[in-house]
């Protein structure tokens, strides 16, 4: 399989949200910070590569009658590892995602790839599917965040970022983030689930009108290249 | 019927194999997760009420309080510290509440919550809006409520519930350790 085509379909053209449009309720939840978002994504990330792995590599021992809740346990075990993991050594993390890391045991991304990818395809596929799908919905996230932390609340990398004494990441979700204008002007409406709403429905809209045009382009420009062939067909 | 027997076994040995791994991890992380849960409540209580020598838990009656969770006495004598998880506008929020040995409020922590960020949360947050809404509790009593209702707590501007919901765990906190006599 084209590890091109695939990384091209999980970013863009295939990406979990907003092309599939799955797994959105915990997107629109908890993107109101980069730490969050980032620590969100990454975790997906990391839970659907494993799920992915090992639901390919049982893919010949799972009956097709039970298979739902094979994948259910499977994923239900990676997400409970990630929790526990996240609790003892990022608990800041853990803190701010609450109880959005256990829900992605229902995060239908995951179990959407397990069912639509997995189980057809071979370990290594499904691995590069697992990253290529975690980094698309990681980029939406962050896209999210970025955009609803500015409006909303003024800021840059908040959690991530802290400039209090020099520039630097922290990874304990502390920073207090790069404040562009103050707090008191955002439109703290974008921080609630409405503008979680409203940012992804504008993405989506974004998303779609982009995909349109590129189809449009290329149905024109093969239609100028079969003219084009026909012309020189007559010429001749 | 030899199907079932198949398919059952199948599920079997995967959910065994997972709740072994599962077992392994838990095993690996529990004493740091109840560390990290040790040390949060412990700097929550030492917030509110700082005691050199440590909190010893006490009785209480938990059916005439049922939000409250525990009740620390400080080891120096200078108050109590009770916990209570209640409703907020969101979900449930644990908060640490400190009371003195003449019945007034010591101050307030927030150790746990799910409020709206930069509405309800801001009375969790070290920020200076969150600092100041929490000093107002300090030197309550009983009696506490919001400026609306007849008090002196200034509700957080577009987090009357939250605000609500903390004045009254506040006066519940108060109540239970006047009860302990």
């Amino acid at each position: 399989m084209n590890r091109k085509q695939q990384f091209k379909e999980g970013l863009i053209t295939n990406n979990p949200v907003l092309v599939q449009q799955i797994g959105m309720c915990a997107t629109m939840a908890i993107t109101t910070t980069l730490f969050n978002g980032v620590g969100m994504g990454l975790s997906v990330l990391i839970i659907l590569t494993c799920c992915n792995v090992v639901v390919a590599a049982l893919r010949k021992i799972i009956p097709d009658e039970i298979r739902l809740a094979i994948f259910v346990v499977v994923i239900a075990g990676f997400v409970t590892i990630v929790d526990l993991l996240l609790q003892a050594f990022i608990p800041a993390l853990s803190a701010a995602l609450g109880v959005f890391i256990p829900l992605i045991v229902v995060n239908c991304i995951i179990i959407g790839r397990a069912e639509a990818f997995c189980q057809k395809n071979t370990v290594k596929d499904s691995f590069f599917d697992g990253i290529f799908q975690g980094l698309g919905y990681t980029c939406v996230l962050i896209i999210m965040c970025v955009f609803r932390e500015l409006v909303g609340s003024g800021r840059f990398g908040g959690g991530l970022i802290d400039i209090a004494n020099g520039f630097r990441f922290t990874l304990d979700g502390t920073g207090g983030g790069i404040q562009i204008f103050p707090e008191e002007f955002g439109m703290s409406i974008m921080n609630l689930p409405f503008g979680g709403f409203l940012t992804l429905g504008l993405l989506i809209g974004l998303m779609q009108y982009a995909l349109k045009r590129s189809e449009k382009k290329k149905k024109e420009a093969d239609r100028a290249a079969k003219e084009a062939a026909a012309l020189k067909e007559v010429e001749e | 019927m030899n199907k079932i027997l198949k398919l059952s076994l199948v599920l079997f040995v995967i959910c065994a194999v997972t709740a072994g791994i599962l077992g392994v991890v838990n095993a690996l992380t529990w004493e740091r997760i109840d560390q990290i849960t040790h040390q949060k409540e412990y700097e929550a209580y030492a917030a509110v009420l700082p005691s050199d020598s440590g909190y010893t838990a006490v009785e209480f009656d938990k059916s005439a309080f049922p939000t409250v969770d525990s009740v620390n006495q400080s080891n120096d004598g200078n108050g109590y510290v009770v916990t209570s998880t209640f409703s907020g506008a969101q979900g449930s929020i644990t908060m640490a509440c400190g009371v003195d040995t003449g019945l007034k409020c010591t101050g307030i922590s927030i150790i746990e919550h799910s409020e709206t960020s930069g509405l309800g949360a801001v009375a969790a947050s070290t920020s200076a809006a969150g600092e100041a809404f929490r000093a107002q509790f300090v030197g309550q009593d009983a009696g506490i409520a919001l400026s609306k209702a007849g008090g002196s707590i200034d509700a957080l501007a577009g987090a009357t519930i939250t605000s609500n919901a903390v004045t009254n765990a506040t006066a519940t906190s108060i109540e239970c350790v006047a009860s302990l006599g």
